[in-house]
Parts: C-alpha cells; structure tokens; sequence
C-alpha cells in the first residue's frame, strides 16, 4: 500500500483558499462529497467529532484530519495545500498549510490504523514537506506523494 | 477599669500566643515536624500545667472559636478543589466518608468498650470521635511537606477528609442525645441523618450559587471581595446549623461551586482565605493545648495509646479495605489511604461536645480523643512523605511548572494578564512559540515596562506579561519551562496523532476501531493512565490499548493530559530503529570487523 493507492490524481487540490480551521474542513468536506458521493454535512460532523478530542495537526505545518464514515466503501484520501497557512490548534503552534483527508469505512480496522501511520510518516519527512510546498499544480504534487516512502526514520 | 484590663491582657496574650503560633512555622518547616502538633504544643507550654501557667477552661468560646475555623478551613479545601479531579473519585471518597466513618466506629468500640470499661453507647462515641480524618490535617500536611501525590489517591482523601466531618459530627451528636435522653429507633436516626446532609447539601449549593452572582454583579470596592467570600462562607456555615442542617457539609460545598466558577477577584479570595485558614488552624490548635491538661492526661494515657493503636493499625485499614474494595484502586494506593487518615482538631473538637453538654466523664472522651490525635500527627503526619515514596503514591517534583504570575483585569472575566519570567532554553525564547489564544502585552526589562515592540527582540532575564484566558494559563506553562537537551527521538514513536486526556476510551473505539472492555468504555485516557500504571505516569510512559500504544505526552497536575496515539504499521513500512540488542550486535560486527582487519 503506498500513499497514491489512498489518493486519486483528481483528489489533489494544489491552492486551497481558506481562511480558518473550520472553513478548511468544510471545504475539504465538500470535495470529499463530490468525489465519494457520500452526503457533506456527514463527513462534516465526522471530522468535527474527530477534532473534538484533539487536534489533528501533527506539527509541522502538517494536519490529517480523519474520521469513520459508515457507508464509504474503501479508504479515501485527499490531499490540499493552503494558499496560506492557517491556525490548526497544533500542539508546536505552528500554522498548517499542508492537510490530508482520510475517510474510512466502518469495518476498515487496522487498514485504517496503517493508512493514518504511513501518512503522517510522509508528511512529517520534512525533505517531502519541502517538495509538496514547493509543488504548484496538481500533477506534480501527486509525483510527490506517489515517492516511495522516506527510509530514514 | 479593672475589667477593661483584663481585656486587654486577654488581647496581649492571645495574640501573642498566635504570633508564636506563626514564628515557630520557621522552626517546624526546618525539622519537618508535623505543624499542627508545634501549635498544640505552644498551646499546652502556655497552659495551666505549662510554664505559662494561663488558666483556661472557656468550653463556651472554645466551640466558637473550632466551628468558626473548621468551617473557614473546610471552605477554604473546597474553593481549592478542582471539580474535574473530584468527578472520578466521587463514589469512593463518599463511600469512605460515610460507611468508613461507621465501620471505623465500629470497630474502635469494642476496644474503648473493654480497655475503658464503658458501657456500648460510651464506647461507640469514643469511636465516633476519633472516626473522621481531619481534612485540615490532610490539606495542611500534605502541602506543607510539598508532597505531590496521585492525583486519583490525593483527590480520594481530600474529598473524603472534606466530607466525612459532616457524618462524623452527626455521630457524634446523636450518641452524645442517646446516652443523655435514652433509647431512640434506628429509622428516626437515619431520616435524621439524611435531612442533614440533604438539606445541608441545599444550602451549601444555593449558598454558593449566589455567593458567585454576587461577587460577579455587585461593584464591591476593590479588596472588599475576599472578606465578602470569607464571611459569606460563616452565613453559609450558619444558616445552616440552626436550620439543624450539616454547616460543614454546605460550606465544603460552597466553596466547591465558588471556586469551579469564573468569578471576579479569584486569585485575592484564594490567597485570602488561605491566610485565614492558616491563621484559624494556628488559633484552633493553640487554643484545643490550652484545654489540655497534662496531669489528668497521665491517667487515660494507657487505654488511650491502646485505643489510638487500634484505630490505626486495625480500624482504619479494615474499613479502608473494605470500602475501597469496588473500586480500581491497588493494595499500595490503598494502603496509603488506609495510613493518611490523619486526625485533626476535629476529633478535639468533638470530643469537647460531651463537655459542653456535661455528659459524666466527659473529660476523658477530650483526653482519648487528645492522645489520639497526638499520636497520629506524630506517627503518621511524620511518615507521610516517607510512606507516600515507599508506596509510589508520590508524584515525582520535577515536573513542577515555572512561577506563573496571574492577575485579574476587573472589568471583564475572560482574561487575564498571566506573567513569566523567560528562561534561556524556553520554547518562546528559542523558536519565538506562542499559542494563538494568547497576547504578549508587556514585558519587563532591568525595572523597565516596555511594550512587546519595544522590547523585540525578548531576551532570557525578561518578564513577559500576556493575555489569555484563566482556564488556559496553565497550558502556557510549556512555553516558559526550560526545554530538556532532547535528542529528538522518532515521531513516530511519540505518537502520531494527539488527543486530550478527557477522551474517553469510547470515543477513541468509535473512531479506530480498537477493541474496549465494555466496563471500560467510559473511562478517560487520563483515568486509563492512573488505572494501569502502577506508578505515577512519567512524560513518555507508554501503554497499550488493543493495536494502539498510547503515549503521555504531557503532564499536568501530575495527569496526564495530552496522550499521543502511537498507530501500528504495516510490515512494507520503514524499518524500525534498532533496539538496544541490534545496536550491541552492529557493534560487535564493527570491533570484530576491526580486529580481524577486514
């Protein structure tokens, strides 16, 4: 399983306009509507729920929100950069502009567990970090993410 | 003009009295002797026996003077109580501050019974007496020493200590009414009880409900509001006394609801009442060793030491055992309860009830009940610290915050200015961090204020004043602690994803799909950390929950409050780094390789 297994070409937005926390999942939520066919204001409230318990934000100007979502049938991902940094509530303070979506399906388990795990494995790399910001279309933000994963730990 | 003297010498040397109380703080903090037992003892030296040689046997002023301090002292334990730490310790503490009061009583009878040769209802009331552990005891002693304990163990004996007063003072009372009046039925003493404390619990809740619209509607001068609070609490405690209420119990509760509120001039009424309640313990405790007198003590003392041993190698620890017994608490924990039930002026107190009503040998339920308490600050209050380390109960001092200055702004109660002194290795002063809800609005320079602007950039040695919300200040603290010389470990070993410790293990089971114990689901990560780890949690002290290890993150209040969620991989994933036997074994390889000159 590698990163572009959970993410299609089309579900990459290079240029997000958003201007808070709140705004950036409820636009991530309707991108997410249109490309799973699944109802907005659900992925909405599921993300919301997961923030609830804490932030999503991983440091590093990195957030993966996330959530379960009974009636998707595979994992989705989607990935966006911000156009300009937003407060995410990260524990390091930092402003986030790189942020990845993960849905799963109810019965998705340790897939779920392992997806989550490899993404912010990517995402934290700050060598990939630097690439993705530097990145300004869609396409080659996908090559990006479509690397093998970092060796390093 | 005679009498006017007398007053006036009465006034000389009580406050002289007091004011001795105060200095030989000094002295008790240096040899750790328990602080309390300094006072009885400056109280006894000035006595009638003492070479201060002061008569004194006031019952009348000496119940005033101990209602008025116990309900100072009382309040003052539930204004500092955190309703968040209280929650999951409800139905333990309530237990042992009930059923444990009644079985320590018990069990106790049976030994004045034999030992004293009293009758059963005399016995029962010696046991009554000396049943209850004294929350000034705990409190005092416990800070005073420094002493960091669990949270779950420390919030259990404060609460317990704060509410079994009530219970015990109702014992006592209605043994004290049966042996004089005679027989009364069993379900008349419980329908008794239970309009105490229910109706006590009434006016201790609307008390502090409207002691909290007061301070925050009425424009009170400023430095009125702390003596507001302070008598506020003596109506409360009144009220409900002579509405034969349980005082006790509703100013304990008072001050609960007062200090989880947001309320104008908090930091003043704390700091206030903390004086008050040193000052009341300080007057208590002196006044109890004037009463004493050391030669009738001289013949109760045997039975009394008998009594004292009993209760607290024997009474305590079997009720503690037992009440404790539904509950997640371990033998350690337990045990360490069973040890602190510390008695205080409260079983003095009691004990001086039969005196004031003239029960026959009323003296000596004061005088059992003097050695008892004699004993115990002595015995236990001295191993408190000792005991709490041998029984990991003790929470370790490192993770003590910086000194955090926090000033209210009248005029609004959403923030306040909340100041630090910037260290050198401080995340702001390194990576210039400030959480988003918080403003620095000035910062102090060699006796200088200047404005965040003028001062840029800050250096280490400078004050930075910021606003920020009260509830939050504690959280700012991470930024202004000097930063461990890390070698930054794996991320991912630290968890990749964060959340607070008030998630409960159900929510995380909603959403990843790990496997809970249903009888577990309601319980929170940080009460998940107290449960399982046999020791105080440690920042990075891992455990595991179904495929996750969770992670602390974060300490406060010796909670943990931020967990990381440490999520397995799959088998492509990276490598994991070495443990410590491949390190050895690459080593090994390395000198072998060396030696061998390949």
């Amino acid at each position: 399983m590698t990163i572009t297994d959970l993410v299609a070409p089309e579900a990459v937005i290079p240029a997000l306009k958003v201007n808070s926390k709140k705004q950036a999942l409820q636009e991530l939520a309707a991108r997410a509507a249109v490309l799973t066919g699944q109802n907005e204001r659900a992925i909405f409230e599921v993300l919301l729920q997961r923030e609830k318990l804490g932030t999503t934000a991983v440091g590093y100007g990195v957030a993966i929100p996330h959530g379960k979502l009974p009636k998707l049938d595979k994992l989705f991902g989607l990935f966006a950069r911000l156009e300009r940094p937003i407060d995410f509530e990260a524990m390091d303070g930092q402003p986030v502009d790189l942020v990845f979506l993960l849905l799963a399906p109810e019965g998705a388990g340790a897939d779920h567990l392992k997806a989550l795990a490899r993404i912010a494995r990517l995402l934290r790399d700050l060598d990939v970090a630097k690439k993705l910001r530097a990145s300004r279309d869609a396409q080659a933000i996908y090559s990006v993410l479509a690397l093998p994963p970092a060796t390093a730990a | 003009m005679a009498s006017l003297d007398a007053v006036s010498i009465a006034i000389l040397l009580g406050a002289f009295l007091v004011m001795v109380g105060i200095l030989s703080s000094l002295l008790a903090l240096r040899f750790g002797a328990p602080l309390l037992l300094v006072f009885l003892f400056i109280g006894m030296a000035a006595g009638e026996s003492g070479p201060g040689g002061l008569r004194f046997d006031d019952l009348q002023t000496t119940y005033l003077v101990g209602s008025v301090a116990l309900a100072l002292i009382l309040f003052d334990g539930g204004l500092k109580t955190r309703l968040q730490s209280i929650q999951t310790v409800l139905a333990p503490s309530v237990m042992l501050a009930t059923v444990g009061v009644l079985l320590t009583a018990l069990i106790t009878a049976p030994v004045a019974h034999y030992v004293l040769e009293l009758n059963w209802a005399e016995a029962l009331l010696i046991g009554a007496v000396v049943a209850s552990t004294d929350a000034a005891a705990v409190f005092l002693l416990v800070h005073a020493q420094g002493l960091r304990l669990r949270p779950r163990v420390g919030a259990t004996l404060e609460v317990e200590s704060g509410t079994n007063d009530p219970f015990a003072v109702f014992l006592t009372l209605m043994l004290v009414e049966l042996i004089t009046v005679g027989e009364s039925s069993a379900w008349h003493v419980i329908a008794l009880f239970l309009r105490d404390a229910l109706l006590g619990a009434v006016v201790g809740f609307v008390g502090g409900r409207l002691v909290v619209l007061a301070l925050n509607r009425v424009a009170l001068p400023q430095g009125l509001h702390a003596p507001f609070v302070a008598t506020a609490a003596l109506v409360i405690f009144g009220a409900a006394q002579s509405s034969h209420a349980s005082g006790f119990l509703a100013v304990y509760l008072a001050g609960i609801i007062i200090g989880n509120r947001p309320t104008r001039a908090h930091n003043s009424v704390v700091t206030f009442l903390d004086a008050a309640t040193w000052l009341a313990q300080i007057v208590m405790f002196v006044l109890l060793g004037l009463l004493v007198s050391p030669q009738r003590l001289l013949v109760s003392i045997g039975p009394a030491i008998l009594i004292a041993l009993a209760l607290m190698l024997v009474a305590r620890p079997v009720a503690v055992f037992l009440c404790l017994a539904p509950f997640r608490f371990n033998w350690r924990e337990k045990l360490f309860v069973a040890w602190v039930g510390l008695r205080g002026a409260v079983a003095i107190f009691l004990a001086s009830i039969p005196m004031l009503v003239g029960l026959n040998n009323a003296y000596l339920y004061f005088d059992i009940a003097f050695v008892v308490v004699l004993i115990s600050l002595l015995l236990q209050g001295w191993t408190l610290g000792f005991a709490a380390r041998k029984l990991h109960v003790a929470l370790p001092r490192a993770d003590r915050g910086p000194r955090r200055v926090e000033l209210d702004l009248p005029g609004q109660l959403e923030q306040q200015l909340v100041g630090y002194a910037v260290r050198p290795k401080s995340l702001y002063l390194k990576r210039g961090l400030i959480p988003s809800w918080s403003k620095p609005t000035l910062v102090i320079r060699d006796q200088r204020i200047l404005s965040p602007a003028e001062a840029d950039p800050v250096t280490a040695g400078d004050y930075v004043y910021l606003l920020a919300p009260p509830e939050k200040a504690e959280a700012l603290d991470r930024f202004f602690v000097d930063m461990a010389p890390s070698s930054a470990p794996d991320p991912h070993l630290l968890g990749d994803f964060m959340v607070a410790g008030e998630v409960t293990l159900g929510d995380l089971a909603g959403i990843y799909g790990v496997n809970v114990a249903p009888d577990e689901a309601e319980l929170t990560l940080a009460d998940y950390f107290d449960v399982h780890l046999d020791r105080a949690p440690k920042l990075g002290a891992t455990l595991p929950l179904d495929s996750i290890v969770l992670v602390a993150r974060s300490l406060g209040g010796g909670r943990v409050n931020v967990i990381g969620l440490r999520l397995p991989e799959d088998e492509e994933a990276p490598r994991p780094p070495p443990t410590r036997r491949q390190t050895l074994k690459r080593k090994l390889k390395a000198i072998w390789a060396s030696v061998a000159g390949i």
